[in-house]
């Protein structure tokens, strides 16, 4: 990296600070973060000075709706920004810019987080920046692990990309053709009434421990990309005649019964499979060997297990992967990315803050980087 | 790290001298100078009769040992078959020489040769290699790109006419091959993912999966490469060998897919 990061410094400040926020999905994230005068490195790394979150939970059984969700939203935003400042001790003034989420997610939470963002620069005067959700998601994960050039597995509630940068964008080489595999976790959950607290992939993983018998599946990889809605379909209808009790399933070879947790782990096991191959294919094809998961799903530590048992066969091979309060949907990550924008003069006039429900990863240029 | 793969080759292959080309993403390529049943006499006739491929596609530990089971069988049962039916079309594509479909071996004829640089002549290689020669357009859109992509896609045509489905199209799937007069020809390899569909929809999505790899690879002359790669396919539609059978019209209707297909890949949802 060359690019000149400190153009926009304030004189005599020796470091930045911005505030993140974030609410595409149903988690509202604020988060502050410090970047030094300087290139970003591992002797000069950005400093979290605080990420604090809160998520809508629904009842087992339900998804969030976009209205409630953005009403839960509306109720928080105000105390967890006051909640971020306060543990970072810093306050409006110190800051350098506002970042918000732009895009892609619900319509209706990002407006109503985008209002704070808009509210919030005008109150302290400070410049706006939008930031794409995923970017957010790349470049906190690479500032985390250190990876440098990974090729990146971003895996959530709404999103499944295999991406590699190439220059200056983060370019998709595979995605999914239907559904992403997060929402494809949470439907099953929901067939299953499997409770939404801590979420609902979380208690998949659990159940899916306790699985014996792999049940065959749907196997829909289309080279780079892959097709989740027919294994979905696939396994709900399963999950209907084991509730029935009319004709349940049994395992093949020992004539046993299909349990939920066999259920939960044959489609953990597949759609796993799926995602590795696909994530292995991207990297033969771009001559990478880092991989960097990314998003809600990466915090699923048999998707990291397999991923580490796949990068182990590949030569000079390594995995990193975040923890939770980087992986699911956070504040702090759009405070860094929006950071990294801020430091090459991008920034959003008031006009220009409109959010998206679609806006892709490719879409955005990044200035930040020019290898 | 890849070693205990080529052991684990090596063990399935015993007394075969094993050279790594390559380490795709689910198989392991070699290079040996063996035929598995033919003697060196009898191979004279043969252009590459001293350099064989062998594809292995080693076990993967991060799947569950069924799905693995089944998925290597299958695709290099499907790969092997595609192969066979392909050297019937004479449409261009590696021999096939012998198949081992439980240890997931396939034996094929040498394909290509190694550029300047000494990398695999894939269309892939050979675009970043001209890259690297000039960056500018002269080299990399000149009337040799222009005619390797009408070649392609008249071949990707060739295939879908014909209801098979290549399944993982990248311009790494692809050869190039010098024939006599010095004109590169394409060939097609990596079939494991393949299938047969007269279906639209089916050729739509193989089309738009080499449109995206292209895009994401090759991005600074991709429109038009695309465009040549559509051109290509058009017109092989409309040759006098295919459009007796029905080629306009199937033209029409897959093109008319792969638009939905497009806007299917950058409208979805995307929460999250």
């Amino acid at each position: 990296m060359t690019v000149d990061l400190d153009q926009y410094a304030k004189p005599g400040k020796s470091y930045y600070l911005a505030l993140g926020l974030e609410g595409s999905a149903n988690k509202i994230g604020v988060g502050v973060i410090k970047h030094n005068l300087g290139q970003l490195s591992s002797t000069n790394s950005a400093e979290v000075l605080s990420n604090v979150r809160d998520t809508y939970v629904t009842p087992p059984g339900e998804g969030f709706l976009p209205r409630d969700t953005a009403r839960h939203h509306r109720n928080w935003v105000v105390r967890i920004i006051k909640d971020a400042l306060k543990v970072a001790k810093v306050s409006g003034s110190d800051l350098d810019c506002i970042c918000f989420t732009q895009g892609p997610g619900m319509g209706a939470p990002l407006q109503s987080v985008v209002i704070a963002a808009r509210t919030l620069s005008q109150l302290w005067d400070l410049p706006l920046v939008g930031v794409n959700h995923c970017i957010g998601h790349i470049e906190m994960g690479r500032e985390i692990t250190g990876a440098q050039n990974p090729v990146v597995l971003y895996v959530s509630g709404g999103n499944t990309q295999v991406i590699a940068y190439s220059r200056q964008r983060y370019r998709i080489f595979g995605e999914t053709l239907d559904i992403a595999i997060g929402n494809c976790l949470d439907r099953f959950a929901r067939t299953l009434k499997i409770p939404n607290i801590p979420f609902p992939g979380y208690n998949i993983e659990q159940m899916a421990k306790k699985g014996k018998h792999l049940v065959p599946l749907p196997y829909t990889v289309k080279g780079m990309d892959l097709s989740m809605s027919g294994i979905l379909a696939h396994i709900d209808q399963l999950a209907k005649q084991m509730f029935s009790g009319k004709k349940p399933p049994v395992d093949e070879e020992t004539g046993e019964p299909i349990t939920a947790e066999d259920l939960c782990f044959s489609l953990q096991e597949t759609l796993y499979s799926m995602l590795v191959e696909i994530t292995e294919r991207a990297m033969a094809h771009v001559q990478s060997n880092q991989v960097l998961i990314v998003g809600g799903v990466g915090s699923n530590l048999r998707l990291q297990e397999m991923m580490q048992l796949m990068v182990q066969d590949r030569k000079g091979g390594s995995i990193h992967a975040t923890d939770e309060r980087f992986c699911i949907d956070n504040g702090i990550m759009i405070a860094h990315a929006g950071l990294l924008s801020y430091r090459t003069g991008q920034t959003n006039e008031l006009w220009n803050t409109v959010c998206t429900q679609r806006y892709r990863t490719d879409e955005v240029f990044v200035k930040w980087r020019d290898d | 790290m890849t070693d205990h793969i080529v052991a684990q080759a090596q063990k399935i292959l015993p007394n075969i001298p094993l050279s790594v080309v390559s380490q795709g993403a689910e198989a392991l390529v070699f290079q040996t100078g063996t035929h598995p049943y033919c003697s060196e006499e009898s191979l004279i006739h043969l252009s590459n009769a001293s350099t064989f491929i062998i594809k292995y596609r080693p076990p993967k530990p991060y799947r569950h040992p069924k799905i693995d089971k089944q998925i290597t069988k299958s695709r290099t049962i499907a790969e092997a078959k595609f192969m066979s039916k392909l050297s019937k079309l004479s449409i261009p594509s590696p021999d096939l020489i012998s198949i081992d479909s439980i240890n997931g071996v396939i034996w094929m004829g040498y394909k290509g040769k190694p550029l300047a640089n000494g990398e695999i002549s894939s269309l892939k290689n050979w675009l970043w290699w001209l890259e690297k020669q000039d960056d500018s357009a002269s080299l990399c859109v000149s009337d040799v790109v222009e005619k390797v992509f009408l070649n392609i896609g008249a071949l990707i045509a060739k295939l879908h006419l014909n209801e098979m489905i290549h399944g993982d199209l990248t311009s790494s799937n692809i050869l190039l091959e010098e024939n006599h007069d010095g004109v590169f020809e394409a060939v097609l390899i990596d079939f494991g993912l393949s299938s047969y569909s007269g279906l639209p929809e089916d050729k739509a999505v193989d089309l738009y999966v080499l449109e995206r790899a292209v895009l994401s690879t090759h991005s600074v002359h991709s429109e038009i490469y695309n465009e040549w790669l559509l051109k290509g396919y058009n017109d092989m539609h409309l040759s006098k060998e295919f459009k007796s059978k029905q080629g306009s019209k199937k033209l029409v209707e897959t093109i008319k897919r792969l638009e939905d297909v497009r806007l299917r890949g950058r409208k979805r949802s995307m929460l999250g």
